[in-house]
């Protein structure tokens, strides 16, 4: 791999701009509470030495106008009395300007909580109120930090096309998935895709279709979960017109439509057992009904199902059908997790970088150090399907040739807060570690506390207790 | 350690009873649904509706005392208002039994319950009908009309606002005329009546400036924009807004200014000019934020937002868009409106050419339904249905959905509504 080497800023960054040698243009909202005017006084005093340029805006409202006015390094908020709220209004609000000016809030008495939304939201600093001088250069002296970052050149990575798709990756757990798909391909039979969320499941059903004896039937997905219980079966089997209110014509099922092709069935578990049923039925005797319908009709199909959960486990709590479940499992392919394919993230990354710089019209060649480390470093919990994601939003707000830290969600840059924002010298107490790890595993969870419970091996009820009690 | 899956909202629903004295609890449901973990980074997380969220009955047990409080502070609210109306009964003070039963209809009203809200303003009306003094007659008409509106009786709100109307010319009372006027051309506004609607708010304009009522006057030029706009003349439209904004700014009113910056958006957006929509609407966000508790502001100019983004072809912030307005829609119990955030979804599923996206349609159908007791919402719905299913090719489908749209126009009076769907249809045919 080629060395390291130093990239230019980009001219509308949040970086310090060249041209104006390392002078931050900072936007100051101070609020109106009575330490307005002695926070204004003293920034204007601050400013003089610190090579700072400042402006003011008296709130929110006016703020935008001249966000949308001129672009801006800092935004200097004084949160109200509603500071949560404040906090994810100026987060919003800042999403959306130009140029990327990152959030400085001031707060009285900030809670732990707003502490770590705020970090969470990749929020530059969160500061006490009255403001003190050191902790805000401090905070600046973290931002002219990235203007360092090093870029490193992508790999040209050449895809195995899958329809819309590509097989991108090298690592062995990977090498291990195309053997079992070169063993499965040439035959017709059923295949249960297993793996976490967004490992690609579809990927991998499209390749064994594209490369099996019905490669030139149709290949036809349908996802068992997003579609609602009441209209699966006719989404599947189609149905007669007046078979239902609103079937207000006949309509031909997925069933039908893949004929002497595959027929694809995602997130297989979330179906009813009633459903189920139907499906075994289907796979068993080769021949469907629509709803409403009199009479069967045959259908010649291969079948590929996916899901990201435990089937023998489902079969044990009685959710789904042993039965059905020996049907699909003929074959079984398991799919490895992002975290566990090594550098195959590199070469996602740049195989992203190609797809969606050049439907952004977008010139991408490097990524620089800083926002490897930050990939690398995050837990990827929506594996290959998150880092497509964060990718894509990476390239459309990107503003020269290099993929920077600057560029990528709120979320990844404030994990790295969390951990090396953190000045030397004042190293986290307990209760701070305790809060910022419950805090990482509610978002992991989406807020689901049964879920963060069980990860984090305490007790729901222990777990409401500190959340209230770090202010979570 | 942890307990069993949480419930799908759309089972949770289905097993709770249409009754009325169950709505708070309904709201608390949907508010605290969450989507499942699994299903976030699944390929069905795209997909994701409200019916698809989980709920934890253990969180709702927990959290019922907070619906028990709303309630009881909602009738608390509304039985001190019937005991103010009482003791002025007592003081021999009609104009003030008026005035509380109005109020009482508000805070209905302020909870979506339309028909409760006309139960109090009919008795309210009988109490004003007695009275010499007409004017809180012509403030309960006015009341009523709006009621109407919500109901989706525009016929009938107009006929209360000319009642009102003819009343307060009557009795010089220039307050109740131009609020009069502005709800005959609201009335007007919500029917596609543009050239109707024009000549009420302009006659409001007149009166409100007389008054020197710069608050109303604002609001009244802001509403010109808008029937300028859909008249297709926009250079008016921009300088009813641009006055719009001079006078409401220097109220610092920031519920109107959310307002107009969210038409100066359309308006920008109807020209083509993409950068300074989003500034405007951006800036109606900020403006949005200072009038906390009415979430419907935000939630439109989100939508807007979206609609922008989707026009321009950026399907990624659209969609982010999208689910943020999603979120302020379940946050805020604004579930009438839910079903717009999910047309959009559905439409931008469509552009991307993608059938799976008529779960969405299917869940604003269910929404519309279910908890819009107005026609206009279903109406809607079964139009950007229709125009979903065409753009897939399945014209016999999109014909259906247009047909009952248009039936449902024509029953409510919005003839430009009417006349798009019909438009569609014949195209659809040709």
């Amino acid at each position: 791999m080629t060395p390291p080497t130093k990239t230019q800023n980009s001219p509308t960054s949040a970086v310090p701009r060249r041209e104006d040698e390392g002078l931050l243009r900072i936007l100051v909202v101070p609020g109106e509470g009575a330490g307005s005017a002695t926070l204004l006084q003293n920034l204007r005093q601050w400013a003089e030495d610190g090579r700072l340029r400042l402006e003011t805006a008296p709130d929110l409202p006016r703020a935008v106008r001249q966000l949308a006015a001129s672009t801006w390094d800092v935004v200097l908020a004084v949160l109200g009395d509603r500071p949560d709220e404040d906090l994810s209004w100026w987060v919003d609000t800042l999403r959306a300007a130009a140029g990327g000016p990152r959030l400085i809030a001031a707060a009285q008495a900030p809670s732990m909580g707003l502490v770590l939304r705020a970090e969470q939201s990749g929020v530059l600093d969160v500061l006490s109120l009255p403001v003190r001088r050191d902790e805000l250069m401090q905070a600046l002296g973290r931002l002219r930090a990235v203007a360092s970052e090093a870029a490193i050149p992508l790999p040209v990575v050449e895809p195995e096309v899958v329809g819309p798709y590509a097989l991108v990756g090298q690592s062995p757990a990977m090498l291990d998935v195309y053997k079992q798909l070169a063993r499965v391909a040439g035959s017709a039979a059923t295949v249960l895709v297993q793996g976490e969320s967004g490992t690609g499941k579809e990927v991998v059903a499209r390749a064994i279709h594209m490369h099996g004896p019905k490669a030139a039937g149709g290949f036809v997905a349908v996802n068992c979960a997003a579609i609602p219980e009441n209209l699966l079966e006719s989404e599947l089997f189609g149905h007669e017109k007046g078979a239902f209110t609103g079937a207000v014509t006949r309509k031909i099922g997925r069933f039908e439509q893949a004929a002497s092709g595959t027929l694809f069935l995602d997130e297989i578990a979330d179906m009813s057992l009633a459903l189920q049923a139907k499906i075994l039925r289907a796979v068993q005797e080769r021949e469907i009904e629509r709803v409403g319908g009199t009479g069967t009709i045959p259908v010649d199909v291969r079948l590929i199902a996916a899901t990201n959960r435990d089937l023998k486990e489902a079969i044990k709590q009685g959710r789904f059908r042993e039965d059905l479940y020996y049907r699909l499992a003929v074959i079984t392919i398991r799919l490895p997790k992002l975290a566990d394919r090594g550098d195959d993230l590199l070469l996602l990354t740049a195989y992203f970088v190609q797809v969606y710089a050049e439907r952004y019209r977008k010139t991408i060649h490097a990524v620089s150090d800083r926002a490897l480390d930050l990939l690398r470093g995050h837990a990827w919990v929506g594996n290959v399907r998150e880092l497509r994601n964060v990718i894509e939003r990476a390239v459309i707000v990107a503003s020269d040739d290099t993929l920077r830290a600057e560029y990528l969600p709120d979320e990844l840059r404030g994990e790295a807060a969390a951990l090396a924002d953190r000045p030397q010298g004042a190293p986290l107490t307990l209760a701070e570690m305790e809060a910022r790890h419950i805090a990482r595993v509610l978002a992991q969870t989406g807020g689901q506390i049964g879920a963060a419970a069980e990860i984090l091996g305490i007790h729901r009820n222990t777990l409401t207790r500190k959340m209230k009690e770090y202010g979570l | 350690m942890t307990g069993p899956p949480p419930v799908r909202v759309e089972k949770a629903l289905a097993l709770l009873p249409e009754l009325e004295a169950l709505d708070p609890l309904r709201a608390l449901l949907v508010s605290i649904a969450r989507p499942d973990a699994h299903a976030l980074w699944s390929s069905s997380g795209p997909y994701l509706t409200l019916g698809k969220r989980g709920v934890q009955p253990d969180e709702l047990r927990r959290r019922m005392p907070q619906a028990f409080h709303r309630i009881t502070g909602h009738l608390q609210a509304l039985y001190r208002e019937y005991v103010d109306a009482l003791e002025c009964q007592q003081a021999a003070d009609p104009a003030g039994v008026v005035g509380a039963l109005l109020r009482g209809g508000r805070l209905e009203e302020r909870v979506a319950r339309f028909t409760q809200a006309r139960a109090w303003y009919a008795v309210a009306l009988a109490v004003a009908e007695a009275l010499q003094d007409r004017r809180p007659e012509v403030e309960t008409l006015r009341a009523i009309g709006y009621v109407c509106m919500a109901l989706g009786q525009y016929a009938e709100a107009a006929r209360h606002f000319q009642r009102s109307l003819a009343l307060a010319e009557a009795e010089f009372d220039q307050g109740g005329a131009t609020g009069a006027c502005e709800g005959l051309a609201d009335a007007a506004l919500a029917q596609g009546q543009w050239s109707g609607a024009h000549a009420w708010y302009s006659r409001g304009l007149r009166l409100a400036e007389a008054a020197d009522d710069a608050v109303r006057a604002g609001r009244l030029q802001c509403q010109l924009g808008v029937v300028a706009r859909h008249q297709g003349d926009l250079s008016a439209a921009g300088e009813f807004l641009r006055e719009a904004r001079e006078r409401l700014e220097s109220a610092g009113v920031a519920d109107e200014m959310a307002r107009v910056l969210n038409e100066q958006g359309r308006l920008d957006a109807q020209l083509g000019r993409h950068d300074a929509a989003s500034a405007a609407y951006r800036e109606a966000l900020a403006w949005a934020q200072r009038t906390p508790g009415d979430a419907g502001d935000e939630l439109s100019i989100r939508l807007n937002l979206a609609e922008l983004d989707l026009d321009a072809g950026r399907l990624v912030e659209a969609e982010a868009e999208l689910r943020r307005a999603e979120q302020v829609a379940i946050g805020g119990d604004l579930m009438l409106r839910l079903a717009q955030v999910y047309v959009l979804m559905g439409r931008l599923r469509g552009a991307q050419e993608d059938e799976t996206g008529f779960v969405f349609f299917e869940q604003a159908i269910e929404l519309a339904t279910a908890l819009d007791r107005s026609a206009a919402t279903r109406a809607h719905v079964f139009f950007e249905y229709g125009l979903f299913r065409n753009r897939l090719g399945q014209r016999d489908e999109a014909r259906a959905y247009l047909e009952q749209a248009r039936e449902l126009f024509a029953s409510l009076g919005e003839t430009a509504e009417r006349e798009r769907a019909d438009a569609e249809l014949r195209a659809l045919t040709a």
